[in-house]
C-alpha cells in the first residue's frame, strides 16, 4: 500500500540487518539531516509535519523537542519509550523486531536536531527476543558508522544504549521511566518540572515513543509536505492499529490516521469470526473508555475519539463480541490496574484495589444492588485526582463500562 | 510580592510561595499527610488539593506556586468532597484501632476524619491483614495497617540522615515500608521517625503504651545534653505524680528552629530524660558534724555565709575552693564569677572540663554540656584542677553539680576530700559522691528553672521552667543571690536581683558578648 511508512517492507527478513535496511534506502534521511540541514531546519520540518506522539498522549513531537532549553550547560538526553505496557498493544514490538534501524535512524536525526549525544531505549523487560534484535541492530549501526563518533563522516556523535526494564506498567509513564532508568524505584514524578527541562539525571530530556521515532526518517527524507498528505491536517501520517479479539484477521494494520473504526474492524480485520456479533470496542488500549457497537462509525484519530469521550491512546483496538460478558471485561480492567498501580498516591493505590475487590466479588456471584454506584463513586474519586495519568487510565474505562453497560451488569446482581 | 485570593480574602506573599505556605502564613493549615516543611513537595497523599478558578482539575496546594491574581478556594464543595474521598480511601483499609493507638489525639488521620469523615463506611470488602509490629531497629516499631505511605520516614532517612535504611517495597495496595538488606535503623536520629509519622504507623518503644497524648502538658525548653542547644518540647504530667515513684516526663520532642536544629533532634537528647524523675536529690542532706545547723535553706545559707565571711575576712580566702560546670546557665555562671572572684577575691574557681563524647557529624557535638561557650564568654575557662595539689589547702569546698567521683580517680578524690574541712555539693541527683559531702543541697535541672544557655555557635537561648521543682530543690541562681545578700556583698546590686531577667540585664551590662547586638 502506498500509504505505508513503517511496515511496507515488514515481510523482508533482510530489513532487520543494516545491509538490508540501507539497500532499501535506509539512513539516507540521517545523511540528509546531518549533511544538508541545520538542526533548526530538522526541528522545523518535524514541527511542520504535524507528527503527534504515538505513545498515547498525542503531544506534537516537534513542539515537545522545542521545550528543551536552547541554552543549557547540562547534557541533554533522549529516551525512547519502548515499554509498551498498555494491554492490547503490540505495535512497537513489531517495529523494533522487524524494522529496528528505523528507530535508530529516528534517534540519530532527533538527537542531531536537539543537540543530544546520549540516548537510551527503555524496553520492557518481557521483550527479551525483541531486545536481542534491537541490540544486534544497534551493534551493527555502531559498526557501520551510524552511531558512535563521526556519524556518516560528520563530526556528530551519539551513544545509544538499550536498557531493559523489569516489568512494570507504570514505567511506561515517562517520569517513572526516568526514575527506573536512573536505577530507582519506578515512581512517577511530580510535574512540573517537565522532563524537557528537568528529566534524566536532572537534565533536559526528550522522551518519545518507538513509533514516533520510526516516523522521523520518512519526514526528513520526503519532507513534511509529503508526510502530511496522509492522515489529517492536525494529526498526520499513519498509525499502526493493533487489532485483537474475535475478528477473522487479528493483527497489526498500518493505516492513515482518521480511518474509520468500522472500516478497520470489518474490512481490514475481516469482521467478526464464526458469525459473532460486535458488542463493544476498546479503541486505544485497555485504559481507553469503551465504545458500544453503535459507536463504531468514528474516525480513528486523537481528536475524534477525545470528542467521543474515549481516546486513541496506543491505537490498540480490542474487539468485544456479544458472547463476552462485560463483567469479564470490567474484571480485566480493574484487575490489571490494581495490580499495576505503583502505590505512590492515595486514590490510585487504594481506589484501584477497592474497585477490584468489588468487581471480584461481583464475578464470584456476590454482587449487590449498590455495587455499580459504588464503582462509579470510587472511579470519580480517582479521576483527575492522582499524581500521574494512570489514575485516569484506571478510572475512565470503569466509568464507561458501568455507564454504557449498566443493564447487563445489573442483571447479574442480587 | 504577589497578590492573590485565598477563600475570597486578598493576600500578598513573596514570589515563589506555594499556596500551602501562603495559607499557613495566613493562619490556615491545609489538610496534608505527605507534606513536611523540611522536604520538597511530594504530592502523593492528595489531601491538600485545592480549587483554582479557571482550572478544570483540583491542584496540589503543596507544590503549586502562587501567581498574581490567582483565585484559590480551600473550602469549596469540590475541595471538601475530594478530601472526603481521599480519607475514605485511606480509612477503607485502616484498622480503626484508635483506642489502642499511641498516636490517638495527635494523629492527622483522626483529626481530619473528625473534620471531613463520612463516618459511615461504605467499604464492604475484606480488609488486608498486614503486620502490626515490625521492628524497624532502635526504638521504632512499624504498624503496616496504619501506614498511609506518605514516605516521610523514607525521605527523612534518604535526605536528612542519608542512611537510607527504609524503602517502599512491593506496589499498589501491597506497597509497604520496609528495611533494606536486613539493616535496621541504627542512627542517632531514629526517634525523629515516630515524630514525623503523621499517623500511628511508626511508634516509639520508649513511649508506646505508657500514657495518652492528651494527659501530657508540653513545655518549651533547650536540650542540655550537648553544645548544640536543640530546641525541644518536654511533655510531662503536670503537678506532682499521684503514685510515688511514677514518672512525670514521658517524652522529649524536637521544636523547629531553622537556626539551630531544623526540625530534628538526636536520640541522645531525646531519650535521656530519666534523670529528671529518678535518682533525684530531693531534700537537703546534712551530716551531723556538731555545727548545730538545721537542714533548711535559711539556716544552711546563714551557715555558709558565716563560714565564707570568717575565711575571707581572716585573709584565708585561699582556703576556699569553688568547682562548677558548664551545666549552669549564663546567669548562674555570671553570678558565681562576680560573687566568688570579684567580690570575695576567691581565686580557686574551677570549671570542671566535662568528658567529651564522639560528635555524630550532624547535631550532636563532642561537648556534652550545654554552656561551654557561655562560660568562656563570661570568662570562666574549663579545665581539670590538680586535686593532689589542692589537698590540704582547703577549708571549704563548694561544688555546683559536679560529682568529683565521676570525673576523677576515686583515690585521688578521696585523698582531697579527706583534707577539706567543709564540703558542700549543689546537685539535682543522687550520685556516688553525695555521701562524701557534709552538706548536699538539692538543685534544679534546666527543665525546672529559668535561665539561658549559649550554644557553641554563640546563640544565647533562654528558657523558663517547664515544671515545678522537685522536692525542696531550688535553682542555683536563687541560692546564689540569697547567699550574696546574706554576705552583704554589694547590697545595691544583689538586693535588686529578684528574677533571672534582672541577672541577665546585669550580665548584658557587664559582658559585651551578652550586650545588645546591632
Amino acid at each position: 500500500m502506498a500509504d505505508m511508512i513503517l511496515t511496507q517492507n515488514f515481510g523482508l527478513e533482510s530489513l532487520k540487518t543494516l545491509k538490508g535496511y540501507t539497500a532499501l534506502g535506509g539512513y539516507r534521511a540521517a545523511a540528509k539531516a546531518l549533511k544538508e540541514m541545520t538542526p533548526a531546519q530538522v526541528l522545523e520540518e518535524v514541527k511542520k509535519s504535524g507528527l503527534r506522539g504515538r505513545g498515547g498522549a498525542g503531544f506534537p513531537a516537534g513542539l515537545k523537542w522545542s521545550f528543551v532549553p536552547a541554552k543549557t550547560d547540562k547534557r541533554i538526553y533522549l529516551c525512547i519509550n519502548a515499554d509498551e505496557g498498555e494491554p492490547g498493544t503490540f505495535k512497537d514490538r513489531f517495529i523494533m523486531s522487524r524494522n529496528p534501524h528505523a528507530v535508530i535512524e529516528g534517534a540519530v536525526i532527533t538527537s542531531y536536531a536537539v543537540g543530544i549525544h546520549t540516548a537510551y531505549v527503555y524496553i520492557r523487560g518481557e521483550y527479551e527476543t525483541v531486545a536481542r534484535v534491537l541490540e544486534e541492530a544497534i551493534g551493527e549501526a555502531y559498526g557501520g558508522g551510524y552511531l558512535g563518533r563521526g556519524i556518516l563522516g560528520t563530526d556528530f556523535f551519539l551513544e545509544l544504549t538499550l536498557h531493559r526494564g523489569a516489568g512494570s506498567y507504570i514505567c511506561g509513564e515517562e517520569t517513572a521511566l526516568l526514575d527506573s532508568l536512573e536505577g530507582k524505584r519506578g515512581w512517577p514524578r511530580l510535574k512540573p518540572p517537565f522532563p524537557a527541562v528537568v528529566g534524566l539525571f536532572g537534565s533536559p530530556t526528550v522522551i518519545n515513543n518507538v513509533e514516533t521515532m520510526a516516523n522521523i526518517p520518512a519526514i526528513i527524507l520526503h519532507g513534511s509536505d509529503h508526510f502530511r498528505q496522509v492522515g489529517l491536517p492536525r494529526d498526520s501520517g499513519t498509525r499502526l492499529f493493533g487489532v485483537s479479539g474475535p475478528v477473522r484477521k487479528p493483527g497489526l494494520y498500518e493505516l492513515p490516521v482518521g480511518v474509520s473504526l468500522r472500516e478497520l474492524i470489518f474490512e481490514h480485520a475481516g469482521g467478526l469470526k464464526d458469525g459473532r456479533t460486535l458488542k463493544a470496542v476498546i479503541p486505544g488500549g485497555l485504559s481507553a473508555p469503551v465504545l458500544t457497537a453503535a459507536e463504531v462509525d468514528i474516525a480513528l484519530d486523537l481528536d475524534s475519539l477525545a470528542r467521543a469521550g474515549s481516546m486513541l491512546g496506543s491505537a490498540a483496538v480490542i474487539v468485544i463480541d456479544e458472547e463476552t460478558p462485560i463483567l469479564a471485561v470490567l474484571k480485566k480492567v480493574t484487575g490489571f490496574f490494581a495490580h499495576e498501580s505503583c502505590g505512590q498516591c492515595t486514590p490510585c493505590r487504594l481506589g484501584t484495589a477497592w474497585m477490584d475487590k468489588v468487581v471480584t466479588r461481583m464475578e464470584e456471584g456476590h454482587g449487590e444492588r449498590g455495587d455499580l454506584d459504588t464503582l462509579l463513586r470510587l472511579a470519580a474519586g480517582i479521576k483527575g485526582r492522582t499524581l500521574c495519568p494512570m489514575g485516569d487510565a484506571a478510572a475512565l474505562p470503569v466509568l464507561a463500562l458501568v455507564q454504557k453497560f449498566r443493564p447487563e451488569l445489573e442483571a447479574g446482581l442480587t | 510580592m504577589v497578590k492573590f485570593d485565598l477563600d475570597d480574602k486578598v493576600l500578598e506573599v513573596a514570589e515563589g510561595t506555594t499556596i500551602f505556605q501562603a495559607a499557613l502564613q495566613a493562619g490556615l493549615s491545609i489538610p496534608h499527610f505527605c507534606y513536611h516543611p523540611a522536604f520538597a513537595p511530594e504530592g502523593s497523599c492528595r489531601m491538600c488539593l485545592v480549587e483554582i478558578e479557571g482550572l478544570p482539575k483540583l491542584e496540589l496546594s503543596c507544590s503549586t506556586v502562587v501567581r498574581e491574581g490567582m483565585k484559590v478556594k480551600t473550602r469549596s464543595e469540590k475541595v471538601v468532597e475530594a478530601r472526603r474521598s481521599v480519607l475514605e480511601f485511606l480509612l477503607a483499609e485502616h484498622p480503626l484501632d484508635c483506642p489502642i493507638c499511641d498516636k490517638a489525639g495527635e494523629c492527622k488521620l483522626q483529626d481530619y476524619y473528625e473534620d471531613y469523615g463520612l463516618y459511615q463506611s461504605a467499604f464492604a470488602e475484606f480488609k488486608e491483614k498486614r503486620e502490626k509490629k515490625v521492628p524497624l531497629g532502635k526504638t521504632q516499631v512499624l504498624d503496616r495497617e496504619r501506614c498511609v505511605l506518605c514516605t516521610r520516614c523514607t525521605r527523612f532517612l534518604d535526605q536528612v540522615t542519608r542512611t537510607g535504611e527504609l524503602g517502599i517495597f512491593e506496589r499498589g495496595n501491597r506497597s509497604e515500608v520496609g528495611i533494606y538488606d536486613q539493616t535496621p535503623v541504627d542512627n542517632n536520629y531514629s526517634g525523629c521517625l515516630s515524630e514525623i509519622c503523621p499517623v500511628g504507623a511508626i511508634t516509639d518503644t520508649d513511649f508506646r503504651f505508657k500514657t495518652r497524648a492528651w494527659f501530657l502538658e508540653p513545655g518549651d525548653s533547650i536540650c542540655p545534653h550537648c553544645g548544640r542547644g536543640c530546641n525541644i518540647t518536654i511533655e510531662h504530667v503536670p503537678g506532682f505524680p499521684r503514685v510515688p515513684g511514677s514518672r512525670r516526663v514521658y517524652r522529649i520532642k524536637s521544636r523547629p528552629n531553622a537556626e539551630v536544629n531544623g526540625h530534628w533532634m538526636c536520640d541522645v537528647g531525646r531519650y535521656n530524660y530519666a534523670f529528671l524523675d529518678t535518682g533525684r536529690q530531693e531534700r537537703i542532706m546534712m551530716k551531723d558534724r556538731g555545727w548545730g545547723v538545721e537542714p533548711a535553706w535559711d539556716s544552711v545559707i546563714r551557715f555558709l555565709a558565716a563560714q565564707l565571711t570568717s575565711l575571707v575576712s581572716g585573709e584565708a580566702r585561699g582556703r576556699v575552693g569553688v568547682m562548677a560546670s558548664a551545666h549552669l546557665t549564663n546567669e548562674e555562671l555570671f553570678l558565681m564569677k562576680r560573687m566568688f572572684l570579684q567580690d570575695m577575691g576567691i581565686r580557686k574557681i574551677f570549671l570542671i572540663d566535662p568528658r567529651e563524647g564522639a560528635p555524630d557529624g550532624f547535631l550532636l557535638t563532642a561537648e556534652r554540656v550545654p554552656n561551654t561557650r557561655g562560660a568562656t564568654e563570661i570568662g570562666l575557662k574549663c579545665g581539670l584542677p590538680d586535686l593532689t595539689g589542692l589537698a590540704g589547702g582547703l577549708d571549704l569546698l563548694i561544688l555546683f553539680g559536679t560529682d568529683l567521683f565521676e570525673r576523677f580517680e576515686p583515690d585521688e578524690t578521696k585523698a582531697l576530700l579527706e583534707t577539706v574541712g567543709i564540703k558542700v555539693l549543689f546537685t539535682s541527683r543522687q550520685g556516688p559522691g553525695n555521701d562524701a559531702m557534709d552538706i548536699v543541697l538539692p538543685a534544679t535541672p534546666a527543665a525546672e528553672k529559668a535561665g539561658s544557655f549559649t550554644n557553641l555557635k554563640g546563640r544565647v537561648q533562654s528558657f523558663v521552667p517547664v515544671r515545678t521543682a522537685c522536692g525542696e530543690a531550688l535553682a542555683e541562681w536563687i541560692v546564689l543571690v540569697r547567699l550574696a545578700v546574706e554576705l552583704k556583698l554589694d547590697p545595691g546590686f544583689y538586693e535588686g536581683l529578684t528574677n533571672v531577667e534582672d541577672i541577665r540585664a546585669a550580665l548584658a551590662r557587664d559582658v559585651l558578648f551578652f550586650g545588645p547586638r546591632s
